[in-house]
C-alpha cells in the first residue's frame, strides 16, 4: 500500500496511491475536478459526465470520466484544456436546459453544487428557448421526504445510496431517457431508516425534508460541529440553527465512526427543542398541582432535606447527559455514604458487558478488518442504526457474518450463518455446542473475529452470552464490542463510580430506603418493561427531584421539577461512543426559559449546601473527567478542539458496571425496541411524530393463522390493560414468536413473564347492533 | 450482379417449413453439429473461424475468431445471441429467426462447443413476437431430439439454451445493456472498461455476444471449411452479408451477396433501380447511426472497410435509399427523434442533448427555426461528440448519443442550403 505512482496532471506532477481513481488523486492534490454524480461513499457510475478530463492515450488524447478511470503510472492528464472545458460547459449546459429556475424558493439554493458548478464552470446563458420538462411539484415520497421531479438531474446518489449503503432499494429510477424519473414503487413509500442522507447528498433541491423545508437560507444558518447522542455509536454531526432555533442536523463524515451517514430519529429528532410543551421555570408539586417556582426556593428545600446526613438519596441517571453531568452527579453523591455512588441507568438492557482483562475491544473500524463478525445483539438496525450500515459495508468488502437470535432478522439477507430458532431458544439461550455449528468451524475458529454482544431483549440471561464470548475469547482472534444501546451509556459507566440497571432498582430501591430520588433525564415509566414495578417505587417516595426536558409519566411523580437544557444543541460537553472515543457535545441555541444543564443544577446546589465539591465550571467537570490519562491521550476540551481530533479520541476506560444477575427473569414474548418509539422527545418533534405511534406486534404467518387473526386488528389483554394494536406478517420469526415493540404506547406495562391474551378484533359490523 | 445464398439458401429453397426441425434436418442440419462434437475439437472450430475471417454482423465488425480468443480462462461462461436487432433500416436477423432458427441453433451449438460454454441465451427485441415464437418451438424441438440439454449427441457436451425477449429498448442491442437487461437490470449500458464481455460480461462471467447472423455463418463454415468462406467476398470483408434494402427503391428487401460490389450496382440490379427512375439524392450505407452518403457516392464497394474510409460505417447492412424529392431536414429529424426516444438517460449528454436536437430539428423542418439554429445545431452535436469526427468521439458513456449526430453532420457537411432555406429570413427594418 505504501507504494505510489507519480501521474502528471496539467503539467504538474502528483503522487497517488495505485488504484485510486483520478478524481480522487487530483482531489487528494488540491485539484478539484467538477461533479455531481460522484459521491466518496458511493460506488461510481459515471453518469453526470461532468467530471470528464483528458488523457493521453496511444491513439491521441481522450476524454474520460475522471470518476471511473484509475489512475496509472506516468498517466498524463488535463483537467483543463479547452476540450474538457467544452465538454464541462455542454454537460452543464444539458444539465439546466430542463432545470428550473426556481432557486429563489429553493431550500438548496446557496449550498447547491449545481448553482456553485455553473458559476464556476457553466455558460453564462442558455440557449434554450423551449418548454422545459414538467412533473408534478414536490410528491411525498415517505412521511419526512419530498420529492421534486424537476429539479432532479439524475445522478443517482440517492439510488445508490439506498441500494448499496442502506440495502433498502426503495427508490429507483423509472422511464427512460429524456423522461426518465426518480421515483418510488406504487404502494410502497421511502420508507428507510435512513432516508435523510439521500436528502443530504443530493446535489440540487430535488430531495427535500419535511422539517427543514421553506425554513432557512443556507447563508443565514449558524452551525457547529458535534456529536449525536441518540445512541452509543456517536455519529458526527453538523448542528445549523437560525434565530437561534434548531433547524437541521447534517452527518460528518467521520471515517471511522458515520463515514457521513446519520440514521433518521438521529437526524430528525430535535423539533421538540422548539416545542411549545418544554419546560421553562422550576416546578413543586403543592396538593397534586405543579406550581411555579424558583430555582432558589427549590435549592433552600432540599438543602434543608440533605443537611440531615442521615438523608438516604437515589440517583436514576439518563442515558442523554454528558460526561461532564455525570462527572457532577457521581462528584455530589460522595457527599452521602449511604449512596455507596451507586447510580440507576436508565436502561434495562444494561449488564455487566465484557470488559475485563484478556478481551479485546472491538472499534468499529474493525469490523472492516476482521475474517468474520458474529452479532448477538439487540436489532442493529433499530438501536445502533448507523453500526448496522458498518456492518453492511464491512460484509460488502468480504467479512463473513454470522448472527445469533432472532432479534437481527433484518441482518438474515446478507448474513452467511443466521442461527436462530434451532440454535436459539425462544428466551435466547443457546442451546446447541456452538463448536460444532458449521459456520463457527469454518468462519470463526482461529480466526480473525469482531463480536458484537449485547442483550437480546431485557430478558436475556447474562449467562448465555458469557457462553459466546467465552467460546470466541478462547477459539479466535477477538474483539468484543459491547452493544450498549442508549445515548450516552459509555459516558455513564465511565463516570459514575458504580452503575446499575433499572431491574436492580426494582429490587434495591424502595420508600423505605429512599428519602430523596433524583430521576434525571429519564421515563422509564414510559419505556421500560419494568414500568409497573417502577411506578409503584416512585410513587411511594416522600420527595423526587425530577431534572427534565417535558412532563412525561414519570416526570409528572415528581415533586420538584427541574427545567434542563437538552443535551443536542443546548450544551457543552463531551460524549463517549460505543468503543470509547470520546468526542465534543457542542452548544447552537439557548435553552429556554430557567433551563439548566445537568451539572449547573447540582454545582448550584452543591454550592447552597456548601459542599466543597469542586464542580462549578465546566472546564473544571471536563479536566476532572479525564485527570487520570496523560496531557496528550486526554480527551479534554483542549485536546479536542483541535482539528486532527475533531473525530474523537479512544480512551482505554475500566468502567464500573455492577449489576445484578438477572437469574428467574423470564418472558413468553420477544420484547424489543423500535427506531421510532412513544418516546417523548419523537412525541413532540412533529416530522417525526407519527413514525413511532403505530401499534403493532410481529409474528410469522402460521403463528398468526393460530392465534385466529383476520381483520389487521388484534387486542391484546393482560389484568384489564388492554392495548389494541396493528399485527404483521414477519417471517423471519421462528414459529410461535411473538415479538412485541416496548418503546411503542402502553406496550411496556404488561408482564411478559406471564401469558398475554391475544384476540382478534371484531369487525365494526358485529358492533353495530343496529 | 447476383446474391449467393449460404445462410439463406435452405429458407429460400423450402420457404413453407424451413423454420421445421424435420425440413431442416432432411437437408442436411445438424450434420455439421453432430460431427464436430464427436470428431472434431474445440481448437479446430476456433481455427476454422479465425480462417474464415468472418468480422462480426452487428455493426462494429470485430473479427469473430479474435472475440472468441478473448473469452477469459474461467469455469462458468456464457454465449449471449444478441437478436435485438433494433437499428431502424435493418431486418436481417429477423428471417433468420423467423425462417431458419435451427441454423442459428446449430450454430450455437458449435459455438458453445468450440468456447466450452453450458449456457446460451438468445435476447430477442419484444417486438419480434413471431420470430420469437418460431426460435422457442424450434429449441422446444431441439431439446426433444436430444440437441440441446444433457449429452448432446451423446457426446460429453451439455448445453441449455434459453430465449429472452426484451422489453422494447433499442439500447438492449449494445451488448452491456443488452447484458444488463438479461440480468433483470435497468437495460443501461455498463462502464468500460472492462471493455470486453469476454473479461466480465454476464453475472461479470467471462462472455460471449455475437450477432443472430454471424452465429449462423457458423454451420456452414465448418461444413465447407472457413478456407472456403475467406475465397467469398473481399479482403478483409470476406464472405456473404445479407443487406437490408430499403428506401425508395423498387425492390426492397433482404439481399445475401458476397461483399465487394458498389451501392450503386447493388441498387440498380437487385434492388431495380430508385422508383420512378428518379436520382439518389443521399443514402445511409449502414443503419441510422452511420452517417449518410451523397447521391454521387453510389460507386463506393461495400465493404466495411471502404465504407469506413469514406467516413461511415457498414454497420448491420441496412441500406436506405433517399431520392431527389426527399426532405432530408425531415428525414434527419425522423433519426434524431428515433434516437432520443430510444435514449437510456443514464448520461446527460445523451438524455438531454438528443432531445434538444429533436426540438430544434423540429423547429427547423417546420419552418419556426432560426439563423443561429445551425450554429446551435452544430455546438449541442459537438457537445455530445466532440469535434464531430468519425468514427465519433464522445462525451457519453456508449455511442447511442453520437449516432444522433451523425444525420445531422451529415446534412450541415453535404445539405446546408437544404437547411437553410428552411429558415425564414429576417425582416428588414
Amino acid at each position: 500500500m505504501s507504494e505510489s505512482i507519480k501521474i502528471n496532471v496539467n503539467g504538474n506532477q502528483i503522487e497517488s496511491a495505485p488504484n485510486k481513481l483520478l478524481i480522487e488523486a487530483c482531489e487528494d492534490s488540491g485539484i478539484h475536478i467538477p461533479r455531481f454524480c460522484w459521491h466518496k461513499r458511493l460506488d461510481p457510475v459515471g453518469m453526470c459526465r461532468m467530471c470528464l478530463v483528458e488523457i493521453e492515450t496511444p491513439r491521441g488524447k481522450m476524454l474520460v470520466p475522471s470518476c471511473t478511470t484509475e489512475v496509472t503510472d506516468e498517466m498524463v492528464v488535463d483537467t483543463e484544456s479547452e476540450v474538457v472545458k467544452k465538454a464541462q460547459e455542454g454537460v452543464l449546459e444539458f444539465l439546466l436546459i430542463n432545470h428550473p429556475l426556481d432557486c429563489p424558493i429553493c431550500d438548496k439554493a446557496g449550498e447547491c453544487p449545481l448553482q456553485d458548478q455553473t458559476m464556476a464552470y457553466g455558460p453564462g446563458e442558455s440557449r434554450f428557448v423551449e418548454e422545459k420538462r414538467h412533473f408534478e411539484k414536490p410528491i411525498s415520497i415517505s412521511e419526512i421526504i419530498l420529492l421534486d421531479r424537476e429539479r432532479c438531474i439524475l445522478c443517482a446518489r440517492c439510488t445508490r445510496f439506498s441500494d448499496e449503503i442502506s440495502g433498502d432499494p426503495l427508490i429507483e429510477f423509472i422511464q427512460r431517457g429524456n423522461k426518465t424519473e426518480v421515483n418510488t414503487f406504487p404502494n410502497e413509500p421511502f420508507k428507510s431508516y435512513f432516508s435523510g442522507n439521500t436528502v443530504q447528498i443530493c446535489p440540487v433541491g430535488a430531495l427535500t425534508s419535511t422539517s427543514y423545508r421553506f425554513k432557512a437560507r443556507p447563508w443565514d444558518l449558524k452551525s457547529v460541529r458535534s456529536t449525536c447522542n441518540g445512541c452509543p455509536v456517536g455519529c458526527s454531526t453538523e448542528l445549523n440553527s437560525s434565530q437561534n432555533k434548531m433547524l437541521r442536523i447534517l452527518g460528518i463524515d467521520n471515517d471511522s465512526v458515520n463515514q457521513g451517514w446519520l440514521c433518521d430519529k438521529g437526524r430528525y429528532n430535535f423539533e421538540y427543542l422548539n416545542s411549545e410543551f418544554r419546560l421553562k421555570t422550576p416546578l413543586k408539586k403543592l396538593d397534586n398541582e405543579f406550581m411555579e417556582t424558583s430555582i432558589k426556593e427549590i435549592y433552600t428545600e432540599l438543602s434543608d432535606l440533605i443537611s440531615d446526613s442521615n438523608t438516604n438519596i437515589n440517583f436514576l441517571i439518563g442515558t442523554n447527559s454528558t460526561n461532564e453531568d455525570y462527572v457532577a452527579f457521581n462528584e455530589f453523591a460522595k457527599n452521602f455514604p449511604s449512596t455507596n455512588q451507586t447510580f440507576y441507568l436508565n436502561d434495562d438492557y444494561l449488564y455487566a458487558g465484557f470488559f475485563e482483562k484478556g478481551i479485546n475491544r472491538a472499534t468499529i473500524d474493525d469490523l472492516n478488518n476482521s475474517e468474520a463478525i458474529v452479532i448477538w445483539s439487540e436489532d442493529l438496525k433499530e438501536n445502533l442504526p448507523v453500526l448496522y450500515l458498518r456492518v453492511r459495508q464491512a460484509v460488502k468488502n468480504g467479512a463473513k457474518l454470522i448472527v445469533f437470535g432472532h432479534s437481527n432478522s433484518t441482518l438474515k439477507d446478507i448474513a452467511d450463518f443466521y442461527y436462530s430458532d434451532d440454535i436459539v431458544s425462544e428466551n435466547f439461550e443457546i442451546i446447541k455446542d456452538i463448536s460444532k455449528l458449521k459456520g463457527i468451524k469454518e468462519h470463526v475458529k482461529d480466526k480473525n473475529v469482531t463480536a458484537i454482544i449485547g442483550k437480546s431483549t431485557p430478558y436475556q440471561l447474562d449467562e448465555n452470552l458469557d457462553k459466546l464470548v467465552s467460546y470466541l475469547v478462547e477459539n479466535s482472534n477477538s474483539k468484543i464490542m459491547n452493544a450498549f444501546s442508549s445515548g450516552n451509556t459509555f459516558g455513564a459507566i465511565n463516570n459514575l463510580d458504580n452503575v446499575k440497571n433499572l431491574r436492580d432498582f426494582t429490587k434495591n430501591v424502595s420508600a423505605e430506603n429512599t428519602d430523596l430520588l433524583f430521576v434525571v433525564g429519564s421515563d422509564p415509566i414510559g419505556r421500560s418493561v419494568f414500568s409497573n414495578e417502577i411506578h409503584r417505587i416512585i410513587q411511594d417516595i416522600d420527595n423526587v427531584v425530577c431534572l427534565d426536558l417535558f412532563l412525561h409519566e414519570t416526570s409528572e411523580l415528581g415533586n420538584y421539577i427541574i427545567p434542563t437544557s437538552s443535551t443536542l444543541g443546548e450544551k457543552e460537553g463531551t460524549f463517549t461512543n460505543i468503543e470509547f472515543r470520546t468526542s465534543r457535545i457542542d452548544k447552537l441555541v439557548p435553552s429556554p426559559g430557567q433551563s439548566l444543564s445537568d451539572w449547573e443544577f447540582i454545582s448550584g446546589l452543591s454550592n447552597f449546601c456548601n459542599f466543597n465539591n469542586n464542580i462549578d465550571s465546566l472546564d473544571g467537570l471536563n479536566e476532572l473527567a479525564y485527570q487520570d490519562f496523560d496531557d496528550q491521550d486526554s480527551p479534554s476540551f483542549k485536546n479536542l478542539d483541535k482539528p486532527s481530533n475533531f473525530d474523537g479520541i479512544i480512551n482505554d476506560y475500566q468502567p464500573n458496571i455492577s449489576t445484578e444477575l438477572n437469574e428467574n427473569l423470564t418472558s413468553k414474548y420477544f420484547v424489543g425496541k423500535k427506531l421510532y418509539g412513544d418516546n417523548i422527545t419523537i412525541r413532540y418533534s412533529d416530522s417525526i411524530s407519527l413514525l413511532g405511534a403505530k401499534q403493532f406486534i410481529e409474528a410469522s404467518e402460521s403463528t398468526i393463522e393460530k392465534l385466529n387473526l383476520s381483520s389487521g386488528e388484534c387486542t391484546l389483554k393482560q389484568n384489564g390493560h388492554n392495548v389494541s394494536a396493528n399485527y404483521v406478517v414477519n417471517n423471519k420469526l421462528a414459529d410461535g414468536v411473538i415479538f412485541i415493540p416496548q418503546n411503542r404506547r402502553n406496550f411496556n406495562r404488561f408482564d411478559f413473564s406471564e401469558t398475554i391474551e391475544i384476540s382478534p378484533n371484531q369487525s365494526k359490523e358485529a358492533l353495530n347492533v343496529n | 450482379m447476383k446474391e449467393t445464398l449460404l445462410l439463406t439458401k435452405h429458407m429460400r429453397e423450402n420457404p413453407e417449413d424451413s423454420h421445421l426441425i424435420d425440413s431442416y434436418e432432411k437437408n442436411g442440419g445438424y450434420e455439421t453439429a453432430r460431427k464436430t462434437l464427436i470428431n472434431g475439437s474445440p481448437e479446430n472450430v476456433l481455427e476454422e473461424i479465425k480462417v474464415s475471417n468472418i468480422r462480426g454482423r452487428g455493426g462494429a465488425g470485430f473479427p469473430t475468431g479474435v472475440k472468441w480468443g478473448f473469452l477469459a480462462e474461467n469455469e462458468d461462461r456464457y454465449l449471449v445471441i444478441n437478436a435485438d436487432e433494433s437499428e431502424p433500416g435493418t431486418f436481417k436477423d429477423r428471417i433468420l429467426l423467423e425462417r431458419d432458427p435451427h441454423q442459428l441453433i446449430e450454430g450455437i451449438i458449435i459455438t458453445c462447443f468450440a468456447a466450452n460454454i453450458e449456457n446460451a441465451f438468445i435476447y430477442i427485441r419484444g417486438e419480434y413476437a413471431k420470430p420469437a415464437r418460431r426460435v422457442q418451438d424450434a429449441v422446444d424441438q431441439a431439446y426433444q431430439k436430444g440437441y440441446l440439454g444433457k449429452n448432446i449427441f451423446n457426446s460429453e457436451m451439455n448445453l441449455d439454451l434459453v430465449v429472452h425477449l426484451g422489453a422494447g429498448a433499442y439500447i438492449c442491442g449494445e451488448e452491456t445493456a443488452l447484458l444488463n437487461s438479461l440480468e433483470g437490470r435497468r437495460g443501461e449500458p455498463r462502464l468500460k472498461p472492462p471493455y470486453f464481455p469476454a473479461v466480465k460480461g454476464l453475472y461479470m462471467k467471462p462472455t460471449l455476444v455475437n450477432n443472430v447472423e454471424t452465429i449462423s455463418s457458423v454451420p456452414w463454415i465448418m461444413e465447407n471449411t472457413g478456407k472456403e468462406y475467406n475465397k467469398l467476398g473481399v479482403e478483409g470483408s470476406t464472405g456473404t452479408r445479407i443487406f437490408s434494402l430499403s428506401g425508395h427503391v423498387n425492390n426492397p428487401g433482404n439481399y445475401e451477396i458476397e461483399m465487394g460490389s458498389s451501392f450503386g450496382e447493388f441498387v440498380e440490379s437487385l434492388g431495380n433501380g430508385i422508383r420512378n427512375n428518379k436520382k439518389v439524392k443521399a443514402y445511409i450505407p449502414g443503419g441510422a447511426s452511420a452517417p449518410w452518403f451523397r447521391g454521387d457516392q453510389l460507386d463506393i464497394k461495400m465493404t466495411i472497410d471502404d465504407v469506413a474510409n469514406n467516413n461511415s460505417m457498414l454497420g448491420s447492412g441496412a441500406v436506405v435509399m433517399m431520392d431527389e424529392d426527399t426532405n432530408l431536414v425531415n428525414a434527419a429529424k425522423s433519426i434524431v427523434s428515433f434516437f432520443a426516444h430510444e435514449s437510456c438517460g443514464q448520461c446527460t449528454p445523451c438524455r438531454e442533448g438528443t432531445t434538444w436536437l429533436e426540438m430544434i430539428l423540429d423547429r427547423v423542418a417546420s419552418g419556426r427555426g432560426r439563423a443561429s439554429d445551425i450554429d446551435l445545431l452544430l455546438d449541442v452535436c459537438d457537445n455530445i461528440s466532440p469535434g464531430l469526427s468519425w468514427p465519433p468521439k464522445m462525451t457519453t458513456i456508449c455511442p447511442l448519443g453520437p449516432s444522433a449526430v451523425s444525420p445531422i453532420t451529415s446534412l450541415m457537411n453535404d445539405f446546408r442550403e437544404e437547411v437553410e432555406s428552411l429558415i425564414p429570413t429576417k425582416v428588414l427594418l
